[in-house]
């Protein structure tokens, strides 16, 4: 809503008392159920962010979104690296690597093949942008059976590739591409590149790429939070401690440890609340910083083409 | 430049699908014709309806809920001050960052009555202990909240980025008509956003339907224990290759799920206007030049 339009909207309905009144009341249950929700919404990140800075004892007494103290998150942190020697370690090492990888590959393809579908005459564009756009649809989820038959069949079960391979596939991002290229940049700037003798590849990476850079990180965001967190995949293809992800290692912590279950694992394991809620952290910190830093492309992003922001 | 795509299309979608089709019919000891045998293993085993049912139960808590919460809170966010609504949006799209694995461990400490910021709530309805809250009558519940709180915020604030872009003429039309703010809200921005709410819906319906996750993790607290563990039709099919090591039942299975979506994808591309838009674009474009 314009300003203009809001200002109107206060001359026109403060005419009276009875409408001033009526207007204050709604305005203050509007803020109530905004600022409701708002806060609703910060309590689980609130009270992980606070969990680890308490031992076990002070995060069953204490009152919930309490303080410990700072040496919490560092004795949480030594605990936790005594789960198999510091697997921890190695899962935080490995998510970053492959989604690294994931997002760098999975970007610089979905960018050509985009292009090549806006701005260049290819055969069969058609029938591979509805394609494309099933597979943007159906969610990777449905795929995981299949793709685990098929990294049986290939002899990738249990390495690495079987996590970082699959991901690197990424429709949605062909399409968010595809929907930029056609539509932002104009197309009498591929005619004009053209004429003037410079072919497909010129254009898009002297041309077309520098005035992207907006769109490029769009789409490493939204692989980024795709790849980080995915956990069904990485858990069907690989068994092996040393090769799984952070997400993964926090379901092995559910299990194996008396985290949620004080029966299971050793006796003297002291994984519990405050360690658990410190590896949540360290995988939801990423994400959470990527996520309101760039807040923005993520309302572009997932209505692409249908809305302007 | 379009071949690296090509191959990973290949590789990771259609070849997938071509071996679910193959794998769903391979014989197996359990079915040793193979074929429609081991679908209709799979829609007669003993699991298969409760799973069906939980997952059915589930999609019908959630799905409701997120349509009314996102349509009403992103329409209620609109209606003030653009510059108000950054640190509210700011705070709903904290949640949608506590997905997956976390989401379940946090909720799990959210909803366990001994260290609940929501403990004193809990206790009004008469939950003071674990095997109160993580029961089986619970678990959809459960599992819908969880999802709720990851998706919903996040979906405000789409919406609320689509309203932003409903032109300004429309609405001062509207209001220079005498309509109030809840009617031009009910007549003129719900109807102009629902596509993108219906589009919200499908994807929402196409990911529920998948859930694994969340019961297979839930299923190693102690009072879920045994409740969540063939919980949800995913998680059957992972039960059923890996207990039960009848891969072409759960290939069978998987592909049933795989072709729901992919049908569901076609309604939305076909029967809405959804992607219309952005080709009535590229469209203008080229006829403009």
């Amino acid at each position: 809503m314009t300003t203009a339009a809001v200002r109107r909207k206060k001359i026109l309905s403060s005419n009276t008392p009875i409408g001033k009144s009526k207007e204050a009341l709604a305005k203050v249950s509007k803020w109530v159920i905004l600022s409701g929700f708002a806060l609703f919404s910060m309590v689980p990140m609130t009270w992980m962010l606070l969990a680890p800075s308490k031992t076990q004892p002070q995060l069953q007494q204490d009152a919930p979104l309490s303080f410990g103290t700072f040496e919490g998150y560092i004795t949480a942190w030594n605990n936790l690296a005594l789960f198999q020697d510091a697997r921890i370690l190695q899962w935080l090492w490995n998510s970053i690597w492959y989604s690294a990888l994931q997002v760098s590959v999975a970007t610089a393809v979905a960018l050509l093949a985009g292009y090549a579908l806006a701005a260049t005459r290819m055969p069969l564009q058609k029938p591979m942008l509805i394609i494309t756009l099933i597979a943007m649809i159906v969610p990777a989820v449905a795929f995981v059976l299949p793709i685990f038959v098929q990294v049986s069949q290939l002899g990738l079960y249990n390495t690495a590739w079987a996590i970082i391979l699959p991901g690197m596939f990424y429709p949605f991002g062909v399409f968010l591409a595809y929907i930029y290229f056609s539509s932002t940049i104009p197309k009498e700037l591929y005619e004009a590149a053209r004429v003037d003798g410079a072919g497909e590849w010129g254009t898009l990476l002297r041309i077309v790429l520098p005035m992207s850079w907006g769109l490029v990180g769009m789409l490493a965001f939204f692989s980024f939070q795709a790849n980080w967190v995915n956990f069904f995949l990485p858990y069907m293809v690989v068994n092996t401690g040393e090769i799984l992800t952070l997400p993964v290692g926090m379901g092995i912590l559910f299990s194996q440890t008396p985290a949620l279950n004080p029966g299971v694992g050793a006796v003297a394991l002291p994984i519990r609340g405050p360690e658990i809620a410190l590896a949540g952290l360290i995988v939801t910190l990423p994400i959470l910083i990527v996520f309101l830093a760039s807040s923005r492309l993520l309302v572009r992003g997932v209505l692409a083409g249908a809305v302007k922001s | 430049m379009f071949l690296p795509y090509l191959i990973l299309l290949f590789a990771w979608a259609i070849y997938p699908l071509a071996i679910a089709i193959v794998t769903s019919i391979q014989s197996s000891r359990a079915v040793p014709g193979g074929g429609i045998g081991n679908y209709l293993f799979v829609i007669n085993e003993f699991r298969f309806f409760p799973a069906l049912l939980n997952v059915t139960i589930f999609l019908a808590i959630y799905l409701p809920a997120m349509l009314i919460m996102v349509a009403g809170m992103s329409l209620l966010l609109d209606s003030i001050k653009t510059r108000y609504t950054v640190p509210l949006r700011l705070m709903y799209l904290v949640p949608a960052t506590i997905t997956g694995s976390v989401a379940v461990l946090v909720w799990y400490f959210m909803l366990e009555p001994t260290y609940s910021p929501f403990a004193g709530l809990l206790a009004e309805i008469g939950w003071t202990q674990g095997t109160d809250v993580f029961n089986r009558e619970n678990l959809a519940w459960i599992f819908a909240l969880i999802a709720f709180s990851t998706g919903a915020g996040n979906w405000i604030v789409i919406q609320y980025g689509s309203l932003q872009s409903i032109p300004d003429d429309i609405l001062e039309a509207a209001k220079i008509d005498g309509a109030s703010g809840f009617q031009t809200a009910m007549r003129i921005k719900l109807p102009l956003i629902k596509k993108y709410l219906v589009y919200m819906l499908i994807l929402a319906f196409a990911a529920a339907v998948q859930i694994f996750v969340e019961p297979y993790l839930m299923s190693s607290v102690p009072s879920a224990l045994g409740v969540a563990n063939d919980w949800s039709l995913n998680q059957l099919a992972y039960n059923l290759a890996f207990r039960g090591s009848n891969l072409g039942a759960a290939t069978a299975l998987s592909f049933m799920l795989l072709l729901l979506c992919v049908i569901l994808a076609l309604w939305v591309i076909y029967r809405t206007d959804f992607f219309d838009e952005a080709e009535i674009k590229r469209k203008k474009k080229e006829a403009k030049a």
